[in-house]
């Protein structure tokens, strides 16, 4: 048997282990897919009330933001699941805690992602919602939401990149995602060079798919859209356009 | 003067911008089938008259008459039922400085959701009706293009078209020239002019004096928040005010 374990990788671990790997991959993404939506729910909700005309709301919003953008992940999910399980006298599971958790935070990022996009739509645009006799949530709706998302997308694919890294604190919890499969491989291997570098490859790789996604999504609400899904998504309504051109002329 | 051929009339209406008062008590009335032109000095208030029409601008006091309704704070005298902003912007057409496209729909849908959202008939019969307001303005084959692939003026023409598509009683334009390249003034003011052939009661606020003169009947020069003088359609030749004819001498 060789002593010298810097040259005994033993690399066929992270095939043998593929499987497990990949459901503590998945986990990751199922925790923290169902709190970015959660996320961009409460997150929206808090913007709102920032620009709210009652001061109430707004300080609200302004202690929410400050508070729970300054929590580190690791802080939070044990605060919520020790400490919410004593205030509530529930147990919540370590995916729950780790929705939670991470919805805490986020939503506090979040909120100030659509409050600045939000801001960033020039008042003309609202005013010709209103010249036009739109109800003030119809312009919400059509006029400047669709805007604001536009310019909220790419922070908020960064942002669910982080959101998945965070995913790596709950390890701390027990959650079965990337790292603490990682833990539990290499605690009978001892091979942290070979399992953590294959956790690494994970998160990157989710990195750069995440990106391709919104990049996507970027693409498809950019208009006028090149993109194969936004030509796909409207291919009725340019044939309509163009039926009534052609009629008309 | 309400006479029963008054589409709209002002009256006493002040309004002030945190503690600056920028109108000082504006009268105004305008007739059905009016070419009403306001001009003057910038920060004259010329602008905040006509946002003041549908309500973009809020008086502190006065009252806005429009269809037998009182809008605004109101008067005691004008013993008014009293209306809701929105009736009033459904009845009057604007027209921006800045045009005020929507970036995210196309030429066609700028006009169609709007007026499908205000009128409730479907997507399908407002783009109908879209096709139809976009001939109207020469812009029909640019019905799919989105206001980034259009030039100022056509932005403006479809502005234009957007406006119109809500069968406005009375049409409000806000220097509809100011911001367009000098060689595409000519086509907005083209629509602009057979619009008012065609009888719309229209207020203009506007720098382009030979336009005004050419379809103004009712003349409004405007400084520091007060109506200084007012004239009928040979207003530019034979105005009094020394002040409005200064004002007309450097521009023109």
């Amino acid at each position: 048997m060789d002593n010298d374990l810097r040259i005994n990788f033993m690399w066929h671990l992270i095939w043998d282990y593929r499987g497990e790997l990949i459901q503590g991959l998945w986990t990751a993404v199922a925790v923290s897919i169902t709190a970015l939506f959660l996320s961009l729910f409460i997150g929206l909700v808090f913007a709102l009330a920032k620009m709210s005309r009652f001061a109430f709301f707004r300080g609200l919003s302004t202690i929410y933001v400050n508070i729970f953008r300054g929590i580190p992940a690791l802080v939070s999910v044990i605060w919520v699941y020790f400490g919410w399980s004593l205030l509530f006298g529930r147990n919540f599971t370590v995916y729950q805690a780790g929705v939670i958790a991470l919805t805490l935070l986020y939503s506090a990022f979040f909120s100030e992602i659509f409050r600045s996009a939000l801001q960033a739509i020039h008042k003309g645009q609202r005013e010709a919602g209103m010249a036009l006799g739109m109800t003030r949530i119809r312009i919400f709706r059509s006029i400047i939401m669709p805007q604001g998302l536009k310019i909220a997308i790419p922070n908020i694919g960064s942002m669910y990149i982080g959101m998945i890294k965070d995913t790596s604190t709950f390890a701390v919890i027990g959650l079965a995602e990337v790292v603490r499969v990682t833990q539990t491989i290499n605690s009978q291997y001892f091979q942290p060079f070979v399992l953590y570098t294959a956790a690494a490859l994970l998160y990157v790789a989710i990195a750069f798919l995440v990106d391709y996604i919104f990049k996507g999504f970027e693409s498809t609400i950019t208009y006028p859209s090149n993109g194969i899904l936004y030509r796909f998504l409207t291919r009725k309504k340019r044939a309509h356009i163009q039926k009534l051109v052609d009629a008309n002329s | 003067m309400t006479g029963s051929n008054t589409i709209i009339s002002l009256r006493q209406i002040k309004k002030s911008f945190a503690s600056t008062e920028v109108l000082h008590g504006i009268d105004l009335d305008v007739h059905a089938g009016s070419h009403t032109v306001i001009f003057g000095p910038s920060g004259s208030g010329k602008s905040t008259v006509l946002r003041t029409m549908n309500l973009l601008e809020k008086p502190n006091s006065g009252s806005i008459c429009f269809e037998n309704r009182e809008y605004g704070p109101g008067l005691d005298s004008a013993k008014l039922e009293r209306g809701k902003p929105l009736e009033l912007r459904r009845r009057v057409g604007m027209v921006f400085q800045q045009f005020n496209l929507f970036p995210h729909f196309s030429a066609i849908d700028n006009i169609a959701i709007p007026l499908a959202t205000v009128t409730g008939i479907s997507k399908s019969d407002a783009r109908e009706r879209g096709a139809i307001e976009l001939k109207k303005v020469g812009l029909l084959p640019w019905a799919a293009s989105y206001p980034s692939q259009l030039s100022g003026g056509q932005q403006q023409r479809v502005a234009i078209a957007r406006a119109l598509s809500i069968d406005p009683i009375l049409m409000l334009f806000d220097e509809p020239t100011s911001a367009l390249d000098p060689e595409l003034v000519g086509e907005v003011l083209a629509v602009m002019r057979s619009l008012a052939e065609s009888g719309m009661t229209m207020v203009v606020v506007t720098h382009e004096m030979n336009f005004a003169k050419e379809i103004g009947d009712q003349h409004i020069f405007m400084e520091a928040g007060n109506i200084v003088a007012t004239g009928d359609a040979n207003f530019f030749d034979n105005c009094e005010n020394e002040r409005a004819r200064q004002f007309i001498g450097s521009v023109l």
